[in-house]
């Protein structure tokens, strides 16, 4: 069933890092999403090295500055469940808990899920696709109710799995990256996933040598409020239809800045400057959250079967920024 | 004094014995019969101890998987096995030209094709199968045979499967059937009514989904096989595999003591029963052979998708007086019922003179269908119970009102239109609407749905096509010398709580504590011929059979006392432990002190189903009633509460009573909500989700933590000598007609396409905006 590969379980970081340059070796930290791709031998596999004996990547703690650090082996029910988390950053705390079940939440890390491969049934099922190093994308004509309406750009409709992707980016944070020889590099997750039209085959800007060891979230401006808001088909253990995160800093019952990411629209967790833009400075009343809903879906390339994510980005989009202006 | 007789619970009366050749009349008050017991068999199933054939492990034995075809419609052209020789741990290979897999596989209606086909009609048809010696090297070795496939045009779009330039899924063309029923004059009935609707519904294909995957072991004795398969009916599977096998049925013993659900996909033997049998041959050793569960969402069965047009007409004051039907379906690639019993409920369920249907059953390149608890009727339902709600909209009545207003009595769809010998219907929906307070719902509802988020409620009556049971069954019950019991029954029990109940039947009778009945149960070398378990028949078809079986034990015990108190039969009764002289109190006799019973050991007896009453239809009914809460921003549903009312006849146990309505509910709420199979139209043909993942079974937040079950318990003392009719179907009937019309109700949108979900909803409330 799965296929032959060796397993490392590395007791330091540097010899982690040093396992990784093979260049089929995998990190395996929950092994939530892994063990399913292994089973279904969606990419070549050699050898998986377990970062699961390495503690300093694992727990929250608070920055000096106010912000918070997050290993990338934290599970998403610590990240859901922390009270540092759930008072500072309401928005993560609840894109944690909107993440698949229980028993998930429990196995699988932050850092895994912010490097989860696509869901999309071509690309998981027996499909030769573009994203596999096939000739095709089958979801471009086929079945692509569940697909993205932004950049896909005419080559690959995945969307982004993640659920705590877009309250982090929303929230400003970084991953920090480990690469070989001690080397590391901070990089905003808002710049972390990769669009297919720059690389079709990678997701994150990791290199094969490289992973996520933890998570770095500013402090939050005062006054900012975050949320995230999930649309699924099922109410438990399902990915995102439309979701959006927002962090909106409101002074005087205006909007002095804000960011807006989506998940469930785009390969990558979209961020929507359009209605970043749009709320800019304005109060938070009918007109505005109607621009903005108008907004959300502008550019917008839905597909044959995917064309109900407008109105329902604009229904979303309406319904979190009333809710931010009732919490006022 | 302490009563440490293993024989007979204190303070019970057994029921009155009736003579020998008498039939026993219904059982007035019950001691055990109607509680809330748990299962028999509770404790070895949640512990793990329970043995299904999933966990079994034999002696020596080997693994088996199958190679599938992965395109919707190719012929296979060549088969190399080599590269699957050389893997180390793989025994054997069997494919289209080994000739011990040369074998016949008869489908229905006489479409025969070979276990091995090398014209593959549907995706997942078995192309080639290995045994090794551990399931991953099985399934890795069927992923290294190379397979050479003419891939040829398919038909996966059951509404063009007639179109002249249609793809052939058979030589004869890919109309499998048309059934049609008229009584009445349509035409007529519509020119008499006031309102007349029209509209198409469309239900999609769901799978069958059991927590255990479909499989079997597989044992050779000398030239006698042994099945130890997941199952729904062990005699079933025997008859399927001796005739593929062309063995004696006494050479195919199966036994299935425990399977973990088959909802209808269970109901006979797969080719992967026969393929693991060959290849336990082939090995000489036991053969595992369980499929995946990818496998299982292609090859071994689902629900047909439908698609209905429903014509309605009704008098002002609520009369209905023409339906008229239409359904094109497709049960996949063979003759497997595509449109089986879809229009049973727009025959039977309201009163209407004049009735019309017209079913077409038609082959595309997918998966067989087989039976989904309660063939046909969930997808009718979606069609009839919205169709009855609109009318009465039309007529400003309440859709209660409606529906009691054309409550039959006969069943109409039969020939003749007997009589039922019992019907709820009306209690059901008259009780289920008061104790749901639909009245005072429907008001609140109205006044308050001015915000985003909308409530409504929404109901559907039903009525179950058979679930009267019937013979043939035969039971056999030991009574040991110290008073404990062997129940010996062939039926499986399917996680219904069958033998918790035939248990509690023989605890009734002979006052034997449950825990000192053991039960031998499905296995065609140790117990009697049983029917599959389906249908909704299982209780009252063993059930009667059982009972006569306890019975029969009593009279050879009164037998044995009349003989040894020197008395007439007539003039003896049970009293707690003892048999008693009625008209001498003091002469009585301890029924473990019987010296013929000391000395024999054993009492044995043993049970027949009689017949059912002649020109009279049993059958369960129900009704359905659900509140909704629909989020108009974004289309998400979410069902608030549930009732279920309905009316199965005697309560046998009120937990597992319970327990069907509750997963019925549950069941209809992912053929409402959630379920359907996606295939890859226009592209590859393929099924794009079949993993628990991409196929979306409801969830436990899915369903509501406010759920009721109302039983509706008329005597039936015509049906058989329980009283009770079948459950396990009647309770997934109503249940996505009635959310759809709570949708409704609280949104004005009426969603006739399964499933009822946030991408249609939001699609329609989109389109209801922008019209203003």
């Amino acid at each position: 069933m799965l296929p032959h590969f060796s397993y490392i379980r590395p007791e330091t970081g540097s010899e982690a890092m040093s396992q990784l340059s093979d260049p089929e070796s995998f990190v395996l930290a929950g092994g939530t999403d892994l063990l399913g791709c292994l089973r279904e031998r969606i990419f070549p596999v050699r050898k998986l090295v377990s970062i699961n004996g390495l503690a300093q990547f694992h727990g929250i703690t608070e920055t000096e500055d106010g912000g918070v650090r997050i290993g990338a082996l934290t599970t998403i029910t610590e990240v859901e469940t922390h009270p540092l988390i759930q008072n500072r950053f309401p928005g993560l705390a609840r894109g944690a808990s909107e993440v698949a079940s229980p028993q998930l939440r429990n196995q699988g890390t932050i850092g895994g899920n912010l490097c989860q491969k696509p869901r999309c049934w071509y690309y998981r099922g027996e499909f030769d696709c573009l994203r596999k190093g096939g000739s095709q994308c089958f979801a471009a004509e086929g079945q692509n109710q569940f697909h993205c309406i932004f950049g896909g750009d005419g080559i690959c409709f995945i969307v982004h799995p993640s659920d705590t992707a877009p309250p982090l980016i929303a929230l400003n944070a970084s991953a920090v990256i480990a690469g070989p020889k001690g080397k590391k590099r901070q990089v905003p997750l808002e710049k972390f996933h990769v669009l297919p039209a720059d690389d079709l085959h990678k997701e994150t800007v990791l290199n094969p040598d490289e992973m996520v060891t933890e998570i770095l979230i500013p402090p939050p401006p005062p006054r900012t409020r975050s949320t995230y808001r999930k649309v699924r088909a099922r109410r438990a253990w399902d990915f995102s239809l439309a979701g959006v995160a927002l962090a909106v800093h409101i002074e005087d019952n205006k909007v002095v800045n804000s960011r807006v990411v989506l998940s469930g629209a785009a390969p990558v967790p979209w961020r929507s400057k359009a209605v970043e833009d749009v709320i800019q400075d304005r109060e938070l009343n009918s007109k505005t959250i109607a621009d903005a809903a108008q907004a959300v879906v502008e550019g917008a390339e839905p597909l044959e079967h995917n064309q109900y994510k407008l109105p329902l980005f604009q229904g979303v989009m309406e319904e979190e920024l009333l809710a931010l202006t009732n919490q006022a | 004094m302490k009563n440490d007789s293993v024989y007979y619970l204190k303070d019970i009366t057994a029921p009155e014995t009736p003579e020998p050749g008498e039939n026993p009349s219904p059982w007035t008050n019950t001691t055990i019969i109607g509680k809330r017991l748990p299962r028999v068999d509770a404790y070895e199933r949640t512990s793990g101890s329970a043995l299904y054939p999933s966990d079994l492990l034999l002696p020596n034995m080997v693994y088996g998987a199958v190679l599938r075809c992965p395109h919707p419609h190719a012929r296979v052209k060549r088969v190399n096995t080599r590269p699957a020789e050389g893997i180390k741990g793989v025994l054997t290979i069997i494919t289209g030209t080994t000739p011990e897999a040369d074998v016949w596989w008869r489908n229905e209606d006489g479409y025969r094709s070979k276990l091995f086909d090398p014209h593959c009609h549907y995706e997942g048809e078995a192309v080639a199968a290995v045994a090794a010696l551990d399931p991953y090297t099985a399934q890795d070795a069927v992923k290294v045979i190379q397979v050479e496939y003419e891939v040829l045009p398919y038909i996966i779009d059951e509404e063009r499967a007639l179109d002249s330039d249609a793809p052939r899924v058979h030589p004869k063309g890919n109309l499998v059937d048309t059934e049609s029923y008229e009584r009445g004059d349509v035409d007529q009935g519509f020119a008499q009514a006031d309102v007349v609707r029209e509209r198409p519904f469309h239900t999609r294909c769901e799978i069958h989904t059991p927590m255990e995957l479909h499989g079997c072991v597989a044992e050779w004795k000398g030239d006698t096989l042994t099945l130890h398969e997941s199952t729904q009916g062990v005699y079933a599977v025997q008859a399927k595999v001796a005739e593929a096998l062309r063995l004696p049925l006494s050479r195919v013993r199966v036994s299935g003591r425990y399977m973990g659900g088959g909802f209808g996909s269970k109901l006979k033997a797969g080719k992967y029963t026969v393929i693991s049998a060959i290849l336990a041959r082939k090995t000489a050793r036991p053969v595992k052979l369980v499929l995946t569960r990818e496998e299982t969402y292609l090859a071994v069965g689902n629900r047909p998708s439908s698609h209905m047009t429903l014509k309605a007409g009704v008098k002002k004051d609520g009369t209905l007086t023409a339906l008229q039907f239409t359904c094109t379906g497709t049960g996949g690639a063979y003759p497997a019922g595509g449109v089986a019993l879809v229009d049973w409920l727009i025959r039977d369920l309201y009163t209407c003179p004049s009735v019309k249907t017209e079913c077409r059953d038609v082959f595309i390149n997918a998966g067989p269908a087989r039976p989904f608890r309660a063939p046909g009727h969930p997808q009718g339902s979606w069609a009839l119970e919205q169709m009855m709600d609109e009318l009465a909209e039309a007529l400003h009545m309440d859709p209660v009102d409606l529906r009691l207003k054309n409550i039959p009595t006969v069943s109409q769809g039969r020939t003749g239109q007997p009589a039922y010998t019992s019907t709820g219907l009306k209690e059901c929906i008259e009780s289920g609407a008061q104790s749901f307070g639909w009245k005072a719902a429907r008001q609140r509802n109205k006044s308050s749905n001015t915000g985003t988020l909308r409530r409504g409620v929404g109901m559907g009556g039903c009525v179950w096509f058979v679930g009267g049971g019937g013979p043939p069954s035969t039971i056999i019950v030991k009574l040991f010398k110290d008073g404990s019991v062997n129940l010996n029954m062939g039926a499986s029990d399917i996680g219904t709580g069958t033998k918790t109940i035939m248990a509690m039947v023989v605890a009734e009778e002979l006052g034997v504590k449950l825990k000192n009945i053991q039960i031998e149960n499905a296995d065609t070398g140790t117990t009697q011929y049983a029917t599959p378990s389906g249908g909704s028949k299982t209780v009252p078809t063993e059930s009667p059979a059982v009972r006569n079986a306890a019975i029969h034990i009593k009279q050879k015990l009164m037998e044995m006392a009349a003989e040894e108190l020197d008395c007439d039969f007539e003039d003896l009764e049970f009293e707690g432990d003892e048999i008693i002289v009625s008209s001498r109190k003091e002469q009585r006799i301890k029924i473990t002190d019987i010296p013929k019973l000391k000395k024999q050991g054993v009492i044995v007896g043993v049970g027949y189903r009689g017949p059912n009453p002649e020109n009279k239809s049993v059958n369960p009914f129900g009704a359905q009633f659900c509140e909704v809460e629909v989020n108009t921003r974004t289309g998400e549903v979410r069902i608030l509460r549930f009732l279920g009312a309905h009316d199965s006849g005697r309560v046998m146990n009120r937990l597992t009573y319970d327990n069907q309505v509750f997963g019925g509910i549950t069941m209809g709420i992912g053929f409402a909500l959630t379920e359907f199979r996606v295939l890859d139209t226009g592209q590859t043909g393929k099924m794009v989700n079949r993993n628990w993942h991409d196929y979306k079974l409801p969830t436990a937040l899915d369903v509501p933590a406010d759920m009721k079950s109302l039983p509706i318990e008329l005597d039936d003392p015509e049906a058989n000598n329980t009283g009770a009719k079948g459950l396990g179907e009647p309770v997934t009937i109503p249940t996505a007609a009635a959310i759809a019309n709570a949708i409704y109700d609280a949104t004005g949108i009426r969603i006739t396409e399964t499933p009822a979900f946030v991408p249609h909803l939001i699609t329609r409330l989109n389109d209801l905006a922008k019209e203003g």
